[in-house]
């Protein structure tokens, strides 16, 4: 299986704790373009989900005019789905509740501006 | 009284998270400075957001300012938080006086026990009795403890007419403003949008004072829907809040009761984690007003 560029980038949020899977998807598509997940995670159905909702922040904030979204975390129960994006790509992590936002939010964000 | 507002700032200053801003911003009311009073109490409030005290101090320094509504909403949360707050009984009768509901201000007023009352509440009751007595005949004008004449005519209906609910169905008209005191700045805008994505209450203004509340409803209200979506496709529960950090400004979300949704917009200049207190603050102020409205 070819390694992408991505590998070691999700392999090192996926180390962070209460991190179940990271992802690069591709936003216009919904498709993984790579994942590092734990097993039982779905991984296309959580990139396809990730995508889309990144795709409607954007054009939600591009309508507010708030400028380009850089980050987005949902929140739920049980834990819930970061997203940062750099042009098509976008990258995404799915946590547990007991995930360290704060520290992922920061790696995510420089991670980001490294996705081409 | 100079005095004591610089060594309540000093003390302050040393501990921002002291108690002392309810004093402070008590003393800064009470010497006319009602703007800073505001920005004192509002800060405090975010720090100490359960303390029915310093909702009563905010109450104070609305109602100073000729605001009874956002002084009633404040009474009224100091009385959820302590359902015995004998000065937000006496701040909500008065304001019930001010709009001539006499009935309700008498018994507002004599929910205060005898033994709690102070001269003031007393008085404030014997007011209002007396002026309830005079009512039926004579009609002249009712005069507020304050002397100053109430702001609206008083009723000359006789005491057998039903008593009108407690408190009285929202001003269309003021749910522009229902957020108002839950933000923190002229750089935050708060907005409740129904499941259909319609405006329920709150403003949006854009960079150019245009009113683009409706338009900002209708796209946010399709990103709500994406995110209860994945949520139960990924099995971790019912959304909790969405956060979005765009270049110009941060938006959050979180479900609101009757499958509406609140969103709370705010500059880049304010911190993310204060975007969320916001939006637990704007969401208190929603459910209560849902809860008034139907």
């Amino acid at each position: 299986m070819t390694k992408t560029p991505y590998a070691e980038l999700l392999a090192m949020l996926s180390r962070h704790r209460g991190v179940v899977g990271s992802f690069v998807v591709s936003e216009r598509d919904g498709l993984a373009v790579d994942s590092n997940v734990q097993i039982g995670v779905q991984a296309e159905a959580v990139a396809a989900l990730a995508a889309s909702l990144h795709r409607k922040a954007r054009l939600a904030c591009g309508a507010a005019g708030c400028g380009i979204v850089t980050f987005l975390r949902l929140d739920a129960e049980k834990g819930g789905i970061c997203a940062a994006g750099r042009d098509d790509l976008v990258l995404v992590t799915i946590s547990e509740a007991r995930a360290n936002i704060g520290l992922l939010r920061v790696e995510m964000m420089r991670a980001a501006k490294a996705l081409t | 009284m100079p005095e004591e507002i610089r060594r309540l700032s000093d003390d302050l200053a040393r501990d921002p998270s002291s108690l002392v801003f309810m004093r402070l911003a008590d003393a800064l009311r009470r010497a006319g400075q009602l703007d800073v009073a505001l920005r004192v109490a509002v800060r405090g409030l975010d720090r100490h957001p359960y303390l029915p005290d310093a909702h009563d101090v905010l109450a104070r320094i609305h109602a100073d300012r000729g605001d009874l509504e956002r002084a009633s909403d404040e009474w009224e949360m100091a009385l959820r938080l302590d359902p015995s707050h004998a000065q937000a009984n006496l701040g909500l009768g008065f304001v019930e006086f001010r709009r001539g509901d006499l009935e309700s201000a008498e018994r507002r007023l004599s929910t205060v026990p005898p033994a709690e009352q102070t001269p003031g509440v007393a008085a404030a009751l014997a007011h209002v009795r007396s002026a309830l007595g005079a009512r039926p005949g004579n009609g002249a004008a009712v005069v507020v403890p304050n002397g100053s004449p109430p702001a609206e005519p008083v009723r000359t209906s006789p005491r057998s007419t039903p008593l009108v609910p407690e408190f009285p169905p929202p001003d269309p008209s003021r749910t522009k403003q229902l957020f108002d005191s839950a933000l923190d700045g002229s750089d935050q805008h708060a907005l409740l949008v129904d499941a259909d994505g319609l405006v329920l209450a709150g403003a949006y203004t854009d960079g150019s004072g245009n009113d683009i509340a409706d338009v900002i409803a209708a796209e946010l209200a399709g990103v709500s829907s994406e995110a209860e979506r994945a949520m139960r496709h990924l099995g971790l529960g019912a959304w909790a809040s969405l956060l979005v950090e765009a270049d110009e400004a941060i938006v959050a979300m979180t479900p609101a009761p009757n499958g509406s949704v609140l969103v709370v917009t705010a500059s880049r200049r304010t911190p993310v984690g204060l975007v969320r207190l916001l939006l637990d603050r704007a969401l208190g102020r929603a459910r209560d007003w849902l809860v008034r409205v139907s």
